[in-house]
């Protein structure tokens, strides 16, 4: 067995510059691809774990600012319900207030119209008792009742003052003497004799009749008239009532 | 019949006789590198399957390498890795009619197993220095430096002895065979020395890795990573 020293080293040779061949166009630039991704693969997480982070980031900031709004909101709502509770209870009050002066008014106003039916159903009662009074009286015997009614006729004109007795006794044109009936020629000198007398002086007196008057008589002039009569008596007493009504 | 230690000198080069494993090896480092070099032509980042079978092979190797050594890959890839697919493609070279695998041969082997024993002193030095390196003859203690100085010898001797024995007893047996039988006789014999080359190929890739991972000194490897790191012996392995 002989070793060819030769082939021994043109076959180290060989390897060496194959292993150096090799390593230049294959194990370097494939090792080199393979840790090119490698980084770039870490790179893109890096950068995915940064934009996760931001992302992150960013989320809490949403979530907080919405819980912002949100605590933003129900302050707005808790104060929009405070004055919406202070508007409603002014709006109550106010109401109130005004439902109170209404229901015053209508109260008073009640009681106003109350009060007016009253009167007009007073003054309908008054007019009623009159009217009833009225066509009471009417039955009776007018004449029966001359005699008062005369003597209460001269117990006024006795009264009156002197100045008004003269301004009767001379009125012009006399003075219209009225009786609820005709009365007869005796009555009648009696009267003149009365009211002659009462006046101090002699009017011209013109009988005249008016059933109105009921019973009783009028003496008038143009600027006078004395009443002495159940007419003016019902008249006055209807006045009084509607008065105290 | 011609021994199988006699190598073949096809020509002369002046005073170098060219062997017929010469030329083979030549041949098969052209394929290797224009290989190579057609297929790294364009390396992506996102792979093709080509970059991507590639990178697996790589990837491969340097796991390898760093279960082995405990380093980083970087610096022994080149060789470990261009030792493997050296030996793999001239094993499987004596498929091709007429190409006897330049591994058959004593000298390629010898080659070989020099460069892997040159290989452990220079990164058993770049790790440790001379004297860390030398310090690594006196373990477990200085009563077996002879050993470990005649172990580093034989050691290589017995790797390129032992690729030389199987590689070129595949080769003969087939010859052999291939005489006796018919054509396609030999076929599951071939099929059972591809088998035998790639086991060969990756046997001594790993004992080129023991023996280097054994030069360098406990974490002070280049490029490496962890601690202290327990290699596997050529036993084990």
């Amino acid at each position: 067995m002989t070793i060819d020293w030769w082939t021994l080293g043109l076959q180290a040779v060989n390897v060496l510059i194959l292993v150096w061949l090799l390593s230049r166009i294959f194990w370097r630039p494939v090792a080199a691809a393979i840790t090119r991704r490698q980084d770039t693969v870490e790179g893109m997480l890096k950068d995915a774990k940064a934009t996760q982070a931001k992302a992150d980031d960013m989320l809490a900031e949403v979530l907080a600012a919405r819980e912002g709004m949100a605590a933003e909101r129900n302050t707005l709502l808790s104060e929009a319900a405070l004055q919406a509770e202070g508007a409603t209870k002014a709006a109550l009050q106010e109401a109130a207030s005004k439902a109170e002066a209404l229901l015053k008014a209508a109260q008073l106003e009640s009681v106003h119209i109350n009060e007016a039916n009253r009167m007009v159903a007073a003054a309908q009662s008054a007019q009623l008792a009159v009217d009833i009074a009225r066509k009471l009286l009417a039955r009776l015997d007018a004449g029966k009742a001359k005699e008062p009614f005369l003597d209460q006729l001269i117990d006024a004109l006795d009264t009156l003052p002197a100045k008004d007795k003269a301004a009767l006794a001379g009125a012009t044109g006399g003075v219209d003497l009225i009786s609820a009936s005709e009365l007869d020629s005796a009555t009648r000198m009696r009267i003149e004799t009365a009211v002659a007398a009462a006046l101090d002086g002699q009017p011209q007196l013109n009988f005249q009749t008016d059933p109105a008057l009921i019973a009783g008589f009028e003496l008038r002039t143009r600027h006078f008239v004395l009443q002495s009569s159940w007419a003016a008596d019902l008249d006055a007493i209807l006045r009084d009532l509607k008065d105290a009504a | 019949m011609k021994s199988p230690l006699d190598s073949t000198i096809l020509f002369q080069l002046g005073p170098v006789p060219i062997a017929q494993s010469v030329v083979t090896t030549w041949v098969i480092m052209a394929v290797l590198v224009l290989g190579a070099a057609l297929l790294t032509r364009r390396l992506d980042a996102l792979p093709d399957r080509r970059q991507a079978a590639l990178e697996l092979l790589v990837d491969t190797l340097d796991t390898q390498i760093a279960e082995t050594t405990g380093a980083r890959p970087a610096p022994y890839r080149g060789f470990i890795g261009t030792l493997f697919l050296f030996i793999l493609v001239a094993n499987w070279s004596s498929l091709v009619p007429g190409v006897a695998p330049p591994t058959a041969q004593l000298e390629t082997d010898a080659a070989l197993a020099i460069l892997v024993f040159f290989s452990v002193v220079w990164f058993g030095v770049r790790s440790g220095g001379v004297g860390g390196y030398l310090r690594s003859f006196a373990a477990p203690n200085p009563l077996m430096i002879p050993l470990n100085m005649l172990s580093s010898v034989t050691r290589v001797f017995s790797m390129f002895v032992r690729l030389f024995g199987n590689v070129m007893s595949g080769v003969f047996v087939i010859g052999i065979v291939a005489s006796l039988a018919g054509l396609l006789v030999p076929i599951p014999l071939m099929a059972l020395d591809l088998l035998t080359g790639l086991v060969q190929a990756y046997i001594f890739a790993v004992l080129a890795m023991v023996f280097i991972a054994a030069a360098l000194e406990p974490g002070k490897a280049p490029g490496t990573d962890a601690g202290p790191t327990t290699f596997p012996t050529e036993k084990e392995t």
